[in-house]
């Protein structure tokens, strides 16, 4: 059923979203689609609302005005099965947000036997699986304490793909990390998208955006300031905004 | 060999200070240090000698009767040997004091098994609380199986004690929680009224909740819900101990990034397996000194309800001196005591640092 919906309506789409912090207007008349599979990335400056976006889609945040529709179903304060939505869509966030008291393996597994109700044994297997796909089955049974950023970053990643789900967001998934862990990750969320993964990524790593975006969108004062595919993006960019963001992030 | 070991030598750390060298140097840098160590180390000394003497040099162990003890200088312990049966049962009937013993070993033993993590599943602990209690009341209280009823007016001693920590505990504990998350809830109505629940009982002294249980409700409540005085006295009591645990327990939970919730959010996880699998062991994790002390304290707050007319173990050690002949030696039954309150309260603890140790695993 899943996949009959897939073929037929678009991943995300939001129209006309409007969202207020009190008086502060966060998001304003966002627009966007996202087609399954494909990889988009969000950049802009701080405070652009670039977040905020992504975490309306798996309702982290409500929206106060227009629509967001997620693999065909309205997110709205009605529906009590949002806990569904959630399930469908990961989030990777910039601060790995494992849970420190479990080791790997139990962070890797704890959703899976709660939520999908599978065995403890079949989770597991699953779990070593994608374990051994971020590189780390050895780190299976440490705490996350124990690891390091680049390393914890791949188990939250793994985490997420134990839940099997049909979009993968990743806010800011290596501003955290130390310099020389940064490729570790991406090389991660590289083969991700090579293998078809819907991907939604806030992130400034802007050689990773040329290498796998579909589109790149640029985020500022809580607006969709411009969007291209990556080569025109980067090479010919358009608006005045986005020309002095790049001339920032690319002149070192 | 030699010249190998000198290497490894050089890259090693540089030893340890020597124990004299660390004495030296803490207690004796200065002559003013000098004089305050002497001193100090006299008066030490002196105390402890008295209390050796006190207690074991010039104490005596056993009296057939209370006069051979007037001469003594020291401890006249036989008071405990002859009247430790008051001590530890309070007014329970002489002949049934079997029951109240083993009662308190059944009690002990389920206290002792609900700190090994093997029971810790909301399935065991139930049965095991069940049971222990059960067995407990059934041995206290009598009334089936040719047990003569022994109606909990006339509980006492140390039965009557950990009867009433383990009951407070195990109804406060729970209610700590719920008091906890509901303060914290995202409905502004239920925060405030948890909140306000919380302060109200905080804002009133422990025997006041106490007098109001075991008096004052009879005229409120219905008949059948009023139980007995002493039910009534473990709810008010729980009730005072969940709103200073529900405070303890909420400061673990202010303490989790909000980043811990939105994770299991964003994995599809329901309040419930939220609360319990991720906030509720790091939030317990977080307030365990907070959590124990409060354990701590009401171990010992217990020897409040003997101004509600039970005689828990402090109140049947006064009853034990307070007539006839030992009246002199109320020193002996005190110490006797506070080494009972010592030895359950003192373990507490240590079980509480052995968790803090056992919890802190992969937090450096």
């Amino acid at each position: 059923m899943a996949d009959n919906k897939q073929s037929n309506t678009p991943a995300v789409s939001m129209s006309a979203v409007n969202k207020w912090f009190d008086d502060f207007h966060v998001l304003k008349d966002i627009n966007l689609t996202v087609a399954d599979g494909e990889k988009i990335v969000i950049c802009g400056p701080s405070g652009s609302g670039k977040s905020t976006l992504i975490r309306c889609i798996c309702k982290l945040e409500d929206h106060q005005r227009g629509s967001i529709n997620v693999l065909g179903t309205e997110l709205n304060d009605d529906i009590a099965n949002i806990d569904e939505i959630r399930r469908e869509v990961g989030m990777v966030f910039q601060q790995f947000n494992l849970f420190p008291h479990m080791t790997v393996l139990e962070n890797c597994t704890l959703a899976q036997t709660l939520v999908r109700k599978k065995s403890r044994k079949e989770a597991e297997a699953i779990a070593m699986g994608f374990l051994e796909k971020v590189r780390i089955p050895e780190q299976a049974n440490k705490y996350p304490g124990e690891l390091s950023g680049g390393q914890q970053q791949r188990v939250a990643i793994a985490r997420s793909l134990c839940m099997n789900p049909q979009i993968l967001l990743f806010d800011e998934p290596t501003s955290a990390l130390d310099p020389e862990m940064i490729s570790e990750v991406l090389d991660v969320m590289v083969s991700l998208a090579e293998e078809g993964m819907t991907m939604v990524c806030v992130t400034h790593e802007m050689g990773f955006a040329r290498r796998v975006a579909d589109r790149v969108i640029f985020m500022d004062e809580g607006e969709i300031v411009e969007e291209n595919d990556p080569m025109t993006f980067f090479d010919h960019p358009e608006n005045e905004r986005t020309k002095l963001f790049l001339g920032q992030i690319l002149a070192h | 060999m030699n010249t190998s070991n000198q290497t490894l030598n050089d890259v090693l750390a540089p030893p340890k200070p020597s124990f004299g060298g660390v004495l030296k140097q803490r207690l004796f840098n200065t002559p003013l240090d000098a004089v305050i160590t002497i001193v100090c180390a006299g008066l030490l000394f002196y105390l402890l000698y008295n209390v050796i003497d006190w207690a074991f040099l010039s104490s005596i162990w056993k009296a057939e009767d209370e006069p051979l003890c007037r001469d003594a200088t020291g401890a006249c312990w036989s008071v405990i040997d002859a009247r430790h049966r008051i001590i530890m049962f309070g007014l329970f009937p002489f002949e049934e004091h079997w029951r109240s013993t083993v009662a308190c070993v059944v009690m002990i033993l389920t206290i002792v098994l609900s700190c090994v993590p093997w029971f810790w599943s909301a399935v065991r602990l139930g049965l095991l609380w069940i049971l222990g209690f059960g067995t407990f009341y059934i041995l206290m209280h009598g009334g089936i199986f040719g047990l003569t009823e022994i109606t909990p007016e006339r509980w006492g001693g140390l039965a009557l004690t950990l009867f009433i920590f383990a009951a407070v505990s195990i109804i406060g504990m729970p209610l700590s929680v719920i008091l906890a998350l509901g303060r914290r809830s995202k409905l502004p109505v239920i925060a405030k009224m948890v909140g306000l629940f919380i302060d109200f009982f905080r804002s009133l002294p422990l025997l006041t909740i106490l007098f109001t249980a075991a008096v004052i409700t009879p005229f409120l409540l219905p008949g059948w819900l009023q139980g007995d005085k002493l039910y009534r006295v473990i709810v008010g009591f729980a009730i005072f101990f969940a709103c200073y645990q529900a405070e303890n327990i909420r400061a673990g939970l202010q303490a989790i990034p909000p980043g811990q919730d939105e994770a299991g959010l964003t994995l599809g996880l329901s309040y419930w397996q939220r609360v319990g699998r991720i906030q509720l062991p790091q939030a317990f994790r977080n307030s365990l000194p907070a959590i124990v002390n409060q354990f701590v304290i009401t171990f010992k707050e217990t020897s409040i309800v003997t101004i509600v007319g039970f005689f828990e173990i402090l109140a049947s050690g006064s009853a034990a001196f307070g007539t006839g002949q030992w009246t002199a030696h109320y020193i002996e039954v005190y110490v006797f005591i506070g080494l009972i309150y010592f030895i359950f309260v003192f373990s507490l603890s240590r079980y509480g640092a052995y968790l803090e140790r056992k919890l802190r695993v992969g937090h450096g």
